[in-house]
Order: C-alpha cells, then structure tokens, then sequence
C-alpha cells in the first residue's frame, strides 16, 4: 500500500485545467463556425430551412408530449441501485480492514435490495413491451 | 516532465504549470487525431465486412476522408431551429464533448504516465461518464422537435439501464485490484494468470464480469447492436437531427471518444493496460503505450466488427437484457468475488 | 494560494447557481442551474480533501437524481404561465415555511454557540489510518463502528423501492405474446429445415 496523505490535491488541479480547456475547446469549436458562416456567406437562414424537422408540413401537435410513467419508475430504480453502488465502492477496498463481519454487513444489504429487485420483477415494472 | 521544464530555468510553478497544459495538450490533440482516423478505420473496416471498397478517393486509400469531412461541416452554416431553446441547444454538443474529452485525465498510457494521478481514478471515470446522458437530453428536449425528443429519451433511459451493471463490474475489478487508482489497477494484473499472463481477463471469476462489461460499454455508448437512439427507420437521425454543421460533429467526435474510451477501459481493466499481454523480459523493451494503443485498437476492431455483423436489438429486449440479466449477474459476482477472496486472501 | 483562489471561486459558483435555480423562469433552466451548484459542491468537497464524497456527489446527485428531475421537468409539459398564477397563490404558505428554517438555523447556531451541544466528542475511535486513503478510511468506519446503520440505510432503500413501484406502476395491458428467448436461441438449424427430394407430382407431407 502505498503511503501517501489522504489525499493529494496537486492531483486534482490538472483536472480543473482541462475542464477549462476542453470546455474552451468545444465552445470554439462550436462558435467559430458560425462566424466563419457568415464571413463567407454561408449564412442565409430562411423560415422553411429553420422549422423544424417533418413530413414537409408543420407539426401537428407540440413535441414535448407527456411521457409513459415508466420512464420515471426506471429512472427512479436507477437512482436505489446507483446508491447501492456507490456503498459498493468503499466496501469493495476496505475488506482487508472490516474482515467477515464487513462483508456479512454488506451480504445483508444486498439481499435487501435483491428482495427489491425481486419484487421489481414480479410486479412487472421491469417489463417492456 | 516538469524537470524538464526546469532543467530550463524555470521556476517550479511555472515547469509544472507548463508540463500540465503540454500533458493535457498531448492527450487532447492526438484524442482528436485519434477520433478522425479512427471513423476512417471504422468505415473501412465495415465496408470490407460488407466486400465494399469504404472511402477511397480524397488522399491515398483515401485517408485524409475524415479531414476532408471535418473541413466541409466547419464551412457549413450552423442552422438553429426557430422553435429551439437557443440557449441549450448550442449547449448540448458543448456538454457531450467536454465530458468525452474530460475522462482521458485519469488514463495512464505508461508507468506513471498519467495526467491527474488520483485515489479515486475509476470512480472519477464513472462520474465523468454518467454525464455523457445530459448532452444527450438536453440536444433532444432543446430541439424541440419530435424525433430528437423520442431518440433522447430512449437514449436517456438506455444509458442509465446499463449505466448500473457497469457500476457493479467496476465493483468486481476494485475487490480484485484492493484500489480505485488506475496505475495500481494495472499493477495489480501483472502476473495475474499462472504467474505470467498479465490481465484480469484469465481470472475465471472475471472473465464473466468481461463480457458484460464489454455489453454494456457497447449500449452505453449506443453502439451496435444498442444504436435505437439514431435508428434510422423510425427516428431520422435521432437527437442530432435538427443539428448542422460543426455542433453536429462534435455529436460524432464525442461519440467516437466514448467508444474509444470504453475501449481503453476494456484494456485497462481486463487486459493489463501498458503491460505487455505475458510476463517476458523482451516484451518490456516494446514501449508501454504502444501495447495499450495495440490493445485499444484490437478492441475498437472487436467494436467495428460486432457493429457490421449484428443486427440491431429491439427495445423491450434491450432493457431485458440490462434489467433482468446482466444486473442480478453482476450482482452475482460481486457476492462471489467477494466470498472468494475472504476466503482466500482477507478472512484467514 | 491557488486552494483559497478555487474556494472562492467554487464558493460563489454554488451560490449564484443555486439562486438561478429559484431564479430562473424555465424550469429546465432551473434543473441545469441546479447540477452547475452540485458540481461546484463537489469542487469544494474535493478541495477539503474528501474527494470519495465529490466523486460521489457527481455520480449520485449529477449522474442520476438530476436525471429524474430533469424527466420530470421536461416531461410533464408544465405550462409556465399557470405556474405563475399558482405562485401568487401559494406565496404566504413559502414565506411561513422560509421563516420557519430561518427560525431553525438562527436557533440551531444559538444553541451550538452557547455550548448546549454536545456534537460528537473524539474519542479516538473514529481516528483515520494513517497511509490508507479516503475511501479505505470510510468504509472502514461504515462497515465496522456503523454497521448497524449501514443496514438501516439498506432498508430504507428497500421501502423506497418499493414505494416507488407502488405508486407508478399500472397494471399492464393485455401482455404481447410472450417470447421465451432462451427457447429461441436453443433452436438449431435441424428443427426448422428440413431437406426433401419429393417426386414429381408427388408433394411434400409436412
């Protein structure tokens, strides 16, 4: 193991940095386009060109229709198992410290949520059709 | 490298300042270099899977394609929908490319050849990646337009499905390796098999974890057999529909990073990363990053091939296949990992 | 130098993100305000050294509560302007709620400064490992001094869960056809074709 202290934060500061550049990166090269459009006269927007994208008519109904309920469900049975991921994480490192009775304590856990997972998959709410 | 720089008279802050902007210059712009050959290879190799020739006429064997491509949506005009939220619509690209540029800072390409050496590395992986989903939402909902509002939600819900079993594999390789850091993830597979195959990938309880792994990074990043979000049939081209110009190559050169991502993270975490596949004294005098770059490639092979031979999954199969079988495997593993190495390695 | 210029700097992020958040007109303006203020939290985490907590932060909160929000958001196609009349409406009952945890911090810092408080007194117990990093450190902690607790997070996961099913899931519709995939895969070449020479004019009997 090596000897370090908790946490050595000169590590993260190149991180910071190529947030900014990267993000500068991709802002340029989104916007430097649009100026050299309209330097070279690649610009010309029309009312047709701009609508947006259908069958040569205008949509008939607004796009942001309502959804089925099961995308929430699904986005809420992947916040439970992301949480139990994430008390995953530190678990999977420190078994060397916590011995049987660490991973007795996690064994429980993940039979609770496989009793979740179980019941998930007997109500249906994992089907797709 | 930051000797380097101060072999040349500068003091330590600024040696380091400067080693950190050319570090992140090498990975950024080679990255970018990388991406534009690699959708060269990529049609390439799926032309000659299909016996077609793929591009073949701007340079020789038509190599310079991608730049000549790349040339033509810069001059192209950038068309914003009238209904669009302009707002987010330019943001989207910016988000989806970032994030796929952002995750490379932890990859170590050589023995302490890593931009940002930190404790945490995998777990910076998983959160840079849980991002890629919002360049992807925000473009669908921005657009206000029908086919990109479907495709994102379909995307959306199919990166979060597979998004769980790559959390729980990743799980698998940290109890094996005993850390989150990268470097110590690659050392940890030195020797790993018999004593001289380096590579998670010979351990019998991991190869499971492999092949879901290597599953999953395909629907995460929309790959074939996992493409619903652009399928063609139904959806137009998907979020990116109502994208032109340069806004919607950043779609495709944030694409191609991911997967040419995932494919490192195959390597890295199941294949020994820079070491050489086996323990032999002459393999070490091939430079590291040559083996990882040998290693991506084979994987981004393996990606190209499964793209042209496989036809695409229907939805409700899809998410059966994420929900129902890989989460309780992986699941499965994870108690099977960890009961083994009690046994063996913790508990006595 | 350069920790104090990015604590102010992720300090006053959190801040002017989390006004917009309550600020903005849009709502899906508000959920993206919303992850730019979990995402400095995490910068500012990070920079008191507890980066599993930052990275956490981001793959939780960012990566998938903000994931709800925002389906929720975009999804329920909120008309704006009746969202605005409720506001109106709906006003006294959010200044009384305002109030009311502004009562509770001013209380809550009294009483912590007048030393009615006894938080947590180091007993040596909880002390890091030296040489282990963060994350060994925590789970260490968790899964041995708070394990009972620990467990105790796991089912209030479980009656989430459950209650989550409870309350969205509708019983389906007549189910398609059900397709046995392992039963499709199974099949071979051999139980499908079948190769006959018949005679002419004779016909195959299937």
């Amino acid at each position: 193991m090596r000897v370090s202290p908790l946490v050595d934060l000169s590590q993260y500061l190149p991180i910071l940095i190529f947030l900014v550049i990267a993000a500068g990166l991709s802002a340029a090269f989104v916007f430097l386009p649009m100026g050299v459009a309209h330097l070279t006269g690649a610009h010309n927007p029309n009312a047709e060109k701009l609508s947006e994208y259908e069958c040569g008519f205008p949509a008939f109904e607004d796009p942001r229709s309502q959804f089925d309920v099961r995308f929430y469900l699904l986005a809420m049975l992947f916040i439970i198992f992301d949480l139990e991921a994430a008390f995953l994480f530190p678990w999977a490192v420190s078994l060397d410290l916590t011995g049987w009775p660490g991973w007795i304590t996690m064994m429980v856990f993940l039979f609770e949520l496989a009793i979740g997972l179980a019941y998930a998959w007997k109500k249906g709410a994992l089907e797709w059709e | 490298m930051t000797a380097f720089f101060q072999s040349l008279g500068m003091t330590y802050e600024w040696a380091w300042f400067t080693s950190t902007i050319a570090g992140i210059l090498l990975i950024a712009l080679p990255l970018m270099l990388a991406v534009a050959m690699i959708i060269y290879v990529d049609r390439k190799i799926w032309a000659a899977m299909a016996l077609r020739k793929g591009p073949n006429v701007v340079g020789p064997f038509g190599l310079l394609q991608s730049f000549a491509d790349g040339l033509k949506v810069f001059l192209q005009e950038t068309i914003i929908p009238s209904a669009a939220n302009k707002g987010l619509f330019l943001l989207a690209p910016i988000i989806t490319f970032t994030v796929a540029l952002l995750a490379w800072a932890v990859i170590p390409f050589n023995s302490g050849a890593v931009l940002a050496d930190i404790n945490v590395g995998l777990l910076y992986i998983l959160a840079v990646s849980s991002l890629g989903v919002y360049g992807v939402v925000i473009s669908g909902w921005a657009s206000n337009s029908k086919y990109p509002f479907f495709s994102a939600m379909r995307a959306a819900a199919q990166m979060i499905s597979y998004e769980v079993s790559i959390g729980f594999t990743l799980v698998c390789v940290v109890l094996w390796a005993g850390t989150f850091n990268m470097n110590g993830i690659v050392l940890a597979q030195q020797g790993h098999g018999l004593g001289f195959v380096n590579g998670f990938f010979f351990n019998p309880l991991l190869f499971p974890m492999w092949v879901v792994f290597l599953i999953s990074a395909l629907a995460e990043t929309a790959r074939a057999p996992f493409d619903l979000t652009e399928a063609e049939s139904e959806l137009v081209a998907g979020y990116q529909t109502e994208y032109s110009s340069m806004s919607f190559a950043l779609f495709w050169l944030g694409e191609y990073a991911n997967v040419l991502l995932m494919c490192t993270l195959n390597a890295v975490l199941f294949f020994g990363g820079w070491l050489p596949p086996v323990e032999w004294s002459l393999l070490y005098y091939v430079p590291g990053w040559l083996w990882l770059f040998i290693k991506i490639f084979f994987f981004f092979f393996v990606f190209s091939w499964i793209k042209a031979t496989v036809p695409r999954f229907r939805y409700d199969q899809l998410m059966r296949l994420g929900w129902k079988i890989f989460l309780p495997l992986s699941l499965l593993f994870v108690v099977l990992i960890s009961g083994w190495l009690m046994l063996t390695r913790y508990g006595v | 130098m350069i920790q104090t210029l990015a604590f102010y700097l992720f300090a006053a992020m959190v801040i002017a993100s989390a006004a917009l958040t309550i600020l903005a007109r849009n709502p899906v303006h508000s959920v993206m305000w919303l992850i730019s203020s979990f995402f400095n939290a995490a910068g500012l985490m990070i920079i008191i050294g507890a980066e599993f907590i930052a990275m956490l932060l981001v793959i939780v909160y960012v990566g998938a509560v903000a994931v709800l929000f925002l389906f929720i958001v975009m999804m329920l196609n909120i008309d704006f302007a009746e969202l605005r009349a409720g506001f109106m409406k709906n006003f006294p009952v959010g200044i009384a709620i305002a109030l009311v945890l502004l009562a509770e911090l001013v209380l809550g810092i009294g009483a912590y400064r007048a030393g009615a408080l006894e938080l947590g007194v180091p007993d040596g117990s909880a002390a890091p490992i030296l040489g282990a990093s963060n994350i060994e450190n925590i789970g260490a902690l968790m899964y041995g001094r708070y394990l009972f607790l620990f467990e105790t997070a796991g089912l209030i996961l479980l009656v989430a869960m459950i209650g989550a099913i409870v309350l969205t899931h509708r019983e389906q519709r007549a189910p398609r056809g059900h397709q046995n995939i392992a039963k499709q895969i199974a099949r071979q070449p051999e139980d499908a074709i079948v190769n006959t020479k018949p005679e002419v004019g004779k016909g195959v009997q299937l």
